[in-house]
């Protein structure tokens, strides 16, 4: 359990992290990396609480994996419009 | 000795954000949020799952990464980007709280889990011996569908605002014989990937991903040249994925009357056929998200 108690302790704290840059930075690509970071701690918290007598809950982890794939289509969509943003304030 | 390895592992995951987060300089910031990604695949595998730990180090560290680093020369930085200090203690005081919270609800939530008895019951019945693979490709195969669905959803909406194509500088004498190596390995290494998710960890995601770095050392490296005629393919090699999916869903509608219920006896050669497209078409997707549109990229 106290394993488990570390890691809680390491998924929150990329959470907090992720929101306190995501509130306070301007800058669009620390804030799509602010978003990867974030969903990368919840990921950690979720296979945290989804471990039981030493295995870990395949369900949650086809979620996180779901999760990850459609995060990475994501964040491509975010950068591509970031960019055109961009290109448009130098015109 | 285990527990030791935790601590050092979720300081070193913790350290490595926040650095990668008040980096100044672009480069070191990816760079740290690369070694933050392949540092939580190695934290999955501690908490048991290394189908995903392959996922989150191949798509989530290494693409994302490829993504982030393309962008990074493109934006230009923001001068003076940070709220003013009010606004910054509040948020700190806010973000702290709210992770306090989350890591005690994390903590004190009980109730027994439903699920891992179910899979373990009907995974002789699912035709595949990964209980992962039974859940993204039997159980609930129908997220998995939607997955692709909003992949391909990304990628059209990527063509459509057409970043630029990366225009790769003329690199060293030491690329050939590094690509003649790295990308029959990827090649070789996605086949194993997709074959053995079946039983170990493994998959078509982790296959595709793995393929798609392939292609990226040879666009990159100036070994297949980005014609709109390419593109073209990789975008309907792409779709063909999806396509090959709505069908297979399609044709179980059709013998089962259910909705992606495969026939008895015969899980396996449509989980197999399933994922098999999907590898590729995962691979091409994941590739374009990258390169960007044909409409612009020999301009």
């Amino acid at each position: 359990m106290t394993s488990e108690l570390i890691y809680i302790c390491a998924g929150s704290s990329l959470v907090g992290l992720a929101l306190y840059q995501l509130a306070t930075d301007g800058d669009m690509l620390l804030r799509v990396l602010s978003l990867n970071v974030l969903a990368i701690g919840i990921a950690v918290l979720i296979f945290a609480s989804a471990r039981n007598a030493g295995v870990t809950d395949p369900v949650p982890q086809a979620f996180v994996l779901t999760g990850i794939v459609v995060l990475v289509g994501v964040t491509a969509a975010l950068l591509a419009l970031a960019e055109r943003i961009d290109e448009q304030d130098n015109e | 000795m285990s527990l030791a390895f935790d601590i050092l592992l979720a300081f070193g995951i913790v350290f490595t954000a926040a650095a990668a987060l008040r980096a100044r300089d672009r480069v070191a910031t990816v760079a740290g949020f690369v070694v933050t990604g392949l540092l939580v695949a190695l934290s999955f595998v501690r908490l048991g799952a290394p189908d995903v730990a392959l996922a989150e180090a191949a798509i989530g560290a290494g693409l994302t990464g490829a993504l982030l680093l393309r962008s990074a020369r493109r934006l230009k930085q923001v001068e003076n980007r940070m709220s003013p200090p009010v606004h910054r203690f509040f948020a700190a005081l806010i973000a702290s709280a709210f992770a306090g919270a989350i890591a005690w609800a994390v903590y004190t939530a009980s109730g027994t889990a439903v699920y891992p008895a179910l899979v373990s019951e009907r995974l002789a019945e699912s035709g595949v011996t990964n209980p992962v693979t039974a859940v993204l490709l039997n159980f609930r195969v129908w997220d998995t569908l939607l997955e692709i669905v909003v992949l391909f959803a990304a990628l059209v909406l990527v063509r459509i605002v057409a970043p630029a194509f990366p225009q790769p500088s003329v690199l060293g004498q030491l690329m050939l014989p590094f690509a003649r190596i790295i990308v029959p390995m990827c090649a070789f290494i996605a086949g194993h990937l997709l074959w053995q998710g079946a039983s170990v960890p493994g998959g078509a995601f982790q296959a595709g991903a793995m393929l798609a770095g392939g292609l990226l050392v040879l666009l990159l490296g100036g070994f297949a040249l980005p014609t709109p005629r390419l593109l073209t393919w990789g975008t309907m090699i792409a779709f063909a994925g999806l396509a090959v999916f709505t069908l297979a869903a399609l044709g179980t509608e059709a013998l089962t009357g259910t909705l992606l219920l495969y026939p008895d006896g015969a899980e396996k050669v449509w989980i197999i056929a399933i994922e098999s497209a999907l590898t590729l078409s995962i691979a091409a997707m994941l590739c374009l998200l990258f390169c960007g549109t044909p409409r612009r990229a020999m301009k």
